[in-house]
């Protein structure tokens, strides 16, 4: 039987106009509402721009002008914005380095036990672990807000029930867990509640991938649960855990509505305030879009940096 | 129930969705003979014939929305070549709306502000200025209380006409039953704050050394700044520097009102401000729920507190407050009003609808009573027969006269929540004395102006 193949010229040309006609548009549209909001978002950077002023051309110049590095200069600067910028850049880092091992601490372990039960109980679990990640943002900050209330929240009902006395947790500055601001370590735990779904999800999905034969192996040789675990299970998750450490540091590094709404403006005393929640009030209260894009453009370059530190530390050189 | 609401306006992104509102409550409290928009005094009709649509915004607050609709309506009908389409947002979005379209000039030909923005924005440009023929400063002085109507001037020049004097001064949420409960004299009738303090103690509750009852709680995002503002003025003192651009905190007055504000909840102990502040137990909701005797707040929370907690069963009411020395003094913010846009096309239709609900007496009086607000007008704020419609507005209506607005702050908000409300809460929770507060402020909201001044 012979396969009778189509002119080279005429597959291409046809294969090249549903190429154009079907990423063209997803293209365009990706330009208009991606691309130049970004490359928008650089330009103010350099201009002191504020939509309550008028501009020239595009808003920029007259009462926006153009200002150089300036607007990155006061990050550095002792200016109100500069002391804020650093102080939001030292929250959104204690509550990375924080978050990023508890969420592996806790999420690991749990997708080893949920992957050693029976098959419907995993489905069960895996759900009701799942939950919170498809509950509003916000709904969630709001019942642990409730949850977190000094006066009538079920954490001080529970603790005055064992005779011990509450405590403010979101507002109270003053108290410190080694050195962790009780309001951060109380958010802390409510985003960890919330997220860990996501990785947990992952994590199952990547010890399914493993090949049991390893284990089988490892259990001839009479290793322990620790060691299967520590031995087999670890090294062959490499792929998954830089996925999941990549995208738990790049979501926390951009985390904003739980602070956003559990603690307000960044309070009590600025102790949570965060990157994106610094960002949003300098661009939407303060109305300094550019000094906000520049808040921004810092950010992106510290997700970046991170990243692609992790992805060379966490780098392998083999598959299985 | 959400804690953490800082202020009025932040209240307003919460009850947006809220039901009903002051203006139902009014309209149908069969007074509407005087509560109707003025029919019978129609606006002076632009160009006969000519057919203009004028674009409006503003917030979406149930009851503002209410009332502008009305006034809407009325006014179309009286000027049948005039269509104005109505738009409103989420307060949320509302600024960012204005904001991102200001920059794409593109804007509604008539936006609802509130007062205090207006300074920003009209320096930047991005606001029209009152024709003088429409309305000159002199009559406007006339008309308007001082307090709402400077927030619209700018170097001399009127950008906006008020609907609303925004006040948080004047009036205090008072719980009767607590009152009854300690023994206290209902409705209370203060001859100074060491009185209202000495009640609020009788009030105050502490069980396994928790508050469970604040007998004042004054520590809100709002309320911090209107008291020191307040104090220092009543002091006999100015907060402006000497150059009338930046802050003076450091005087002696400003340590006095600090160290007033701090002894009543470190001596007094009315107040935990570690459980009662800003962002934990707000006074607009833990009033509300049986947690505060009395409660600093303006009288916009009234409307709102009925509303919102239909299931509170304590009687209570919004009395007078007393104040410092010989004489009331306050700062106010200038409340809600309407401006136009420098990018309409139909700028004369937008003024002539702004002073049809701000100027003429019957309609601002509708609007006001609608919304629950405090009147701009004065001659509306004057009528006694207002309180048949508003009320529990007496307390409030008394010392409109003694305000002034408070000022170009430059950054309002930033000054007013991120320096007096986080300095004044960290010293009152022990974190700083009276006279580091002080310098911290004044050094915070200084180098603040000096940004902002530079930024011009």
């Amino acid at each position: 039987m012979t396969v009778e193949t189509p002119k080279r010229g005429s597959l291409f040309r046809s294969q090249h106009i549903f190429v154009a006609s079907t990423l063209t548009p997803i293209m365009l549209y990706m330009m208009f509402f991606t691309l130049v909001p970004m490359l928008w978002g650089v330009a103010i950077t350099f201009f002191r721009y504020s939509p309550t002023r008028v501009g020239g051309f595009l808003g920029f110049g007259g009462a926006n002008p153009f200002i150089g590095v300036d607007n990155y200069a006061d990050l550095f600067s002792n200016s109100p914005n500069g002391q804020l910028f650093r102080i939001s850049v030292k929250n959104t880092l204690m509550f990375v380095l924080m978050y990023l091992p508890l969420n592996l601490i806790v999420t690991l372990p749990l997708a080893v036990l949920i992957e050693a039960v029976n098959k419907r109980l995993k489905v069960v679990f895996r759900t009701i672990y799942f939950l919170p990640i498809v509950t509003s943002a916000v709904a969630v900050s709001l019942v642990w807000g409730v949850i977190y209330n000094p006066t009538f929240g079920l954490l001080n009902m529970v603790l005055r029930d064992f005779g011990l006395k509450g405590l403010p947790w979101l507002t109270d500055a003053t108290t410190r867990v080694f050195g962790i601001p009780l309001p951060m370590l109380c958010v802390l735990v409510t985003y960890l509640w919330s997220d860990m779904g996501y990785n947990l999800v992952i994590f199952i999905a990547g010890l399914q991938g493993i090949p049991e034969v390893y284990h089988e192996a490892a259990i001839v040789d009479g290793a322990n649960a620790w060691q299967r675990f520590r031995y087999i299970t670890v090294p062959l998750l490499r792929s998954t855990l830089t996925f999941v450490i990549v995208m738990t540091m790049l979501s926390s590094w951009q985390v904003f509505v739980i602070f956003f709404v559990m603690t307000g403006r960044g309070g009590p005393s600025n102790l949570t305030r965060v990157l994106v929640l610094h960002v949003y009030e300098v661009a939407f209260r303060f109305q300094e879009m550019g000094l906000a894009a520049t808040v921004a453009m810092a950010l992106f370059l510290i997700i970046m940096v991170t990243t692609l530190i992790q992805l060379r530390l966490l780098r392998k050189d083999w598959e299985y | 129930m959400i804690n953490k609401i800082l202020s009025r306006r932040d209240f307003l992104r919460l009850s947006a969705l809220a039901a009903g509102g002051a203006a139902l409550a009014a309209c149908k409290s069969g007074t509407t003979a005087t509560t109707a928009p003025a029919q019978e005094q129609p606006a002076e009709a632009p160009a006969a014939g000519e057919k203009i649509t004028l674009r409006m915004w503003s917030h979406q607050n149930v009851s503002f929305v209410t009332a502008n609709e009305q006034l809407v309506k009325k006014y179309t009908d009286a000027n049948p070549n005039v269509t104005i389409t109505y738009e409103n947002f989420p307060y949320s979005d509302f600024i960012t709306t204005i904001q991102t379209s200001m920059a794409a000039k593109n804007e509604a030909d008539l936006m609802e502000m509130f007062g205090s923005w207006v300074q920003s924005y009209a320096k930047g440009g991005t606001l029209a200025e009152i024709p003088e023929v429409l309305m000159s400063m002199s009559k406007a002085q006339d008309l308007f209380y001082a307090a709402p109507l400077d927030g619209y001037v700018w170097e001399g020049k009127l950008y906006g006409l008020p609907n609303e004097y925004n006040l948080e001064v004047g009036g205090v949420l008072a719980n009767k039953r607590m009152f009854e409960e300690a023994g206290l004299k209902y409705p209370p009738e203060w001859k100074s704050w060491d009185e209202l303090v000495a009640d609020a103690k009788k009030m105050t509750k502490v069980e396994d050394g928790n508050m469970t009852v604040s007998g004042f709680d004054y520590v809100t995002g709002d309320g911090l700044g209107f008291l020191f503002w307040e104090g220092v003025l009543e002091r006999g003192a100015e907060y402006f520097a000497e150059d009338k651009v930046h802050l003076n905190m450091i005087s002696p007055e400003a340590e006095a009102t600090v160290q007033w504000l701090t002894d009543m909840a470190q001596k007094d102990k009315v107040v935990d401000p570690l459980t009662f502040n800003g962002d934990s137990n707000w006074v607009g909701t833990s009033f509300f729920q049986g947690l505060v005797a009395i409660g600093y707040i303006g009288p916009w929370i009234v409307p709102e507190g009925r509303r919102n907690f239909p299931d509170f069963k304590d009687p209570w009411d919004h009395v007078s407050s007393p104040f410092y020395g010989s004489e009331r003094k306050f700062a106010a913010d200038a409340g809600w009003g309407k401006v136009v846009s420098p990018n309409s096309k139909v700028a004369d239709t937008a003024w002539d609808f702004a002073k049809y609900c701000t100027e003429d007496a019957a309609n601002a009086r509708f609007w006001n009573v609608g919304t629950g607000t405090v009147p701009a007008l004065k001659s509306v704020a004057e009528d006694p027969t207002l309180l048949n419609d508003i009320n529990w507005l007496g307390p409030s209506l008394k010392v409109l006269p003694y305000g002034r607005f408070v000022g170009d702050l430059q950054d309002r908000d930033y000054i007013w929540y991120n320096v007096i409300q986080v300095r004044v809460t960290e010293c009152l929770q022990g974190l700083h004395t009276v006279k580091e507060t002080c310098q911290l402020m004044n050094d915070e909201a200084n180098a603040q102006i000096d940004a902002k001044l530079a930024n011009k």
